[in-house]
């Protein structure tokens, strides 16, 4: 029954050649707004980007942005899976860009806002955690596209 | 044009990269990546120039501390771009999003030097003007814009194949079916 549905939910999905590359657009682009503007929160933790700025301040200001960027991706993404979601629990890739982007999620609203917020926090503590914030989004892009590629 | 574009692929480097394994993939995806996390740069440029966000800060403050890592950003995001174009440049030549793409590139750099010497080149007048200047404002706009057309057209780069590429049993189908209606 379930299957049922999944399969007419992805032939509407796919009786149109466009849907698929409309919804890939607005993904990247919303996940360039996004990412971009939670890496510019973890420049700012390093010590580089938007001069005479806290990076309590370039959270402030970014947030409310960032997730509207998150909720665009995360919108778009599941036209994506559900075009094809056989393929996609069978691609090693996908399973692992899944579990990159639950831990970068929850480590962004958890760790990374708490470090990002306190001013008081030690200058080694903030490093690693802007470091660990780029990483864990940087394996979410390339989990992504390799999805086409294992 | 076709001639130089053969050339290029046919260089030892574009030939490795193309019959590569997963040397193609990486690039690609340092590309993206680079879209990513640089490509917010613009994005929070853009957005302070319009007056969206960041507007404790001042305007010099976000144009001056974010030049250096956008310039960077680019030239890493140009050089994997180039290495996938020159790859496979023989089929890009005939593919109509590559050349939206690179006609938006054009644009970008049209905005650049229009809006360089108005704009992010004195951000110190845009902060002594009591509200923010036209001129800031459009250019924000434009370069979203701008850079959202890029985006878009290198995605659909992917998804356009030359006609005699097409699935042949597709094609039979089309012809003898689709075409009488």
């Amino acid at each position: 029954m379930l299957l049922l549905q999944i399969n007419s939910i992805a032939d509407a999905l796919n009786s149109s050649e466009w849907v698929f590359p409309i919804a890939e657009c607005f993904h990247i682009a919303a996940f360039a707004w996004s990412i971009g503007l939670i890496a510019a929160v973890d420049y700012r933790m390093l010590g580089f980007g938007i001069q005479n700025s806290k990076p309590s301040e370039v959270l402030h200001d970014t947030a409310p942005w960032t997730i509207l960027g998150l909720a665009v991706v995360l919108l778009s993404g599941p036209v994506l899976f559900l075009s094809d979601v056989r393929m996609y629990l069978h691609n090693s890739s996908f399973i692992f860009k899944m579990c990159a982007l639950a831990v970068a999620l929850v480590f962004n609203f958890t760790v990374h806002w708490k470090v990002a917020k306190s001013d008081t926090v030690s200058p080694p503590v903030r490093v690693v955690t802007a470091i660990v914030s780029l990483a864990l989004w940087i394996s979410v892009v390339f989990g992504g596209l390799f999805i086409a590629f294992v | 044009m076709f001639e130089l574009f053969q050339w290029l692929q046919n260089l030892s480097f574009m030939t490795f990269i193309r019959e590569s394994g997963w040397e193609y993939p990486i690039v690609m995806s340092t590309h993206l990546t680079c879209i990513a996390i640089f490509g917010g740069l613009i994005v929070i440029t853009d957005l302070r120039l319009l007056g969206w966000a960041f507007t404790e800060k001042s305007i010099a403050d976000v144009v001056n501390g974010l030049r250096w890592w956008k310039r960077i950003g680019f030239l890493i995001m140009f050089a994997m771009g180039f290495t996938l174009f020159g790859s496979k440049a023989s089929e890009y030549y005939p593919n109509p999003y590559f050349w939206a793409k690179m006609s938006f590139l054009t644009l970008v750099l049209i905005h650049a030097i229009i809006f360089r010497p108005m704009v992010y080149n004195h951000p110190e007048q845009l902060d002594a003007s009591p509200v923010i200047p036209t001129r800031a404002k459009a250019a924000g706009a434009l370069s979203l814009l701008l850079w959202t057309g890029v985006l878009c057209c290198g995605r659909l780069i992917g998804y356009w194949e030359p006609p005699q590429r097409q699935n042949p049993v597709a094609m039979n189908h089309f012809q003898e079916h689709v075409l009488p209606r």
